[in-house]
C-alpha cells in the first residue's frame, strides 16, 4: 500500500511537472503548430493522468494512515497533507473545464487573443498544484513533530492503560 | 500479557516509526515548535509550523476570494459558465 500511495503522488507531482511545461509552451510559443498541440496534449494529459493520480492518492493515503499507528487525525503533518490533496484534486477538477475548452479551440483552429486569460490561467494553477504538491511530499518526507489534540488524547489513554496493565502484573508478581 | 505486549507495542509505535526523535515524548511534542511545554493535563498547542500554514492558507484563500468578488479571477471570460465538450 505505501509503495501504491509513493507510486501515486509522486507520479502525480511528474504530471503536474509535464503539464505546467505544456502550459508555458503554450502561452510562450510563436509556432502556432506547437501552441495547438500543447493545449490538445494538455486536455489528454489531465484527463486520462492528472485526475486519475490526483484521485488515488485519496484513497491510499486514509487507507495506509488508517492503517498504520500513525492514524489520519493524529498528526499534524498527515491532516495538513490531507487537506493539499483534497484541495489539490478539487481545483484540477474546477480547471477541468478550462481545460478542455482551450483543447476543443486549438482542435478547431490557431488560438486568438481571446484565450489569453485562460492560457495564463493555465500556467498559474499549474505553477501553484506543483508547489503544493511539492510541499505536500516534503511532508510526507520530513513528517514534521506535532500531534493535534485527538492524537495526543488517544496517546495518554494508552499510556494509562499500559501502567494499570502495568501495575496489575506487579500486584499478581508480590501476592504469588 | 499479551494484551500488555499489545499495547505497550502500541504505545511505542506511536511515538517513534520511521523518525524517532519527534515523538520520543509526546508530552512536549512541540516543545521545539512553539517553545512551550505542554502541561501533563492538556494537549500541547499547534506547532509554529501548523501555525505559518494556516496564516498562508488564510492568506491565499482571501486573496481568491477578493479576486473573484472583483471580477479579477483568472477564469477569464469563460468563467463559471464555461460549457463541458
Amino acid at each position: 500500500m505505501l509503495t501504491a500511495h509513493v507510486t501515486f503522488a509522486v507520479g502525480w507531482l511528474g504530471a503536474v511537472a509535464g503539464f505546467l511545461a505544456l502550459a508555458v509552451a503554450g502561452l510562450t510559443s510563436q509556432d502556432a503548430q506547437l501552441v495547438r498541440a500543447a493545449y490538445l496534449a494538455m486536455a489528454l494529459t489531465a484527463r486520462f493522468v492528472i485526475v486519475p493520480l490526483s484521485f488515488a492518492p485519496l484513497l491510499t493515503g486514509p487507507v495506509l494512515s488508517l492503517g498504520t499507528p500513525w492514524g489520519l487525525f493524529r498528526h499534524y503533518w498527515i491532516l495538513v497533507k490531507l487537506l493539499i490533496t483534497i484541495l489539490s484534486t478539487l481545483i484540477l477538477l474546477v480547471h477541468m473545464q478550462p481545460i478542455s475548452h482551450l483543447a476543443r479551440v486549438a482542435a478547431e483552429g490557431p488560438l486568438s487573443s481571446a484565450e489569453l486569460r485562460l492560457q495564463i490561467q493555465m500556467v498559474v494553477a499549474a505553477a501553484a498544484a506543483l508547489l503544493a504538491l511539492l510541499v505536500a511530499t516534503g511532508l510526507a518526507v520530513y513528517k514534521p513533530r506535532g500531534m493535534t489534540p485527538y492524537g495526543w488524547r488517544r496517546q495518554q489513554e494508552q499510556r494509562r492503560a499500559l501502567q494499570r496493565i502495568k501495575q496489575d502484573e506487579q500486584r499478581e508478581v508480590t501476592t504469588v | 500479557m499479551s494484551k500488555l505486549l499489545l499495547l505497550r507495542r502500541a504505545t511505542e509505535e506511536d511515538t517513534p516509526m520511521a523518525d524517532p526523535s519527534p515523538y520520543s515524548d509526546a508530552n512536549c511534542d512541540t516543545a521545539d515548535d512553539t517553545r512551550v511545554r505542554a502541561d501533563r493535563g492538556s494537549p500541547p498547542s499547534a506547532p509554529r509550523w501548523v501555525k505559518v500554514f494556516g496564516i498562508i492558507a488564510l492568506v491565499l484563500i482571501l486573496l481568491v476570494v477578493i479576486l473573484h468578488l472583483t471580477g479579477n479571477s483568472l477564469g477569464g471570460p469563460m468563467g463559471h459558465g464555461m460549457q463541458l465538450p
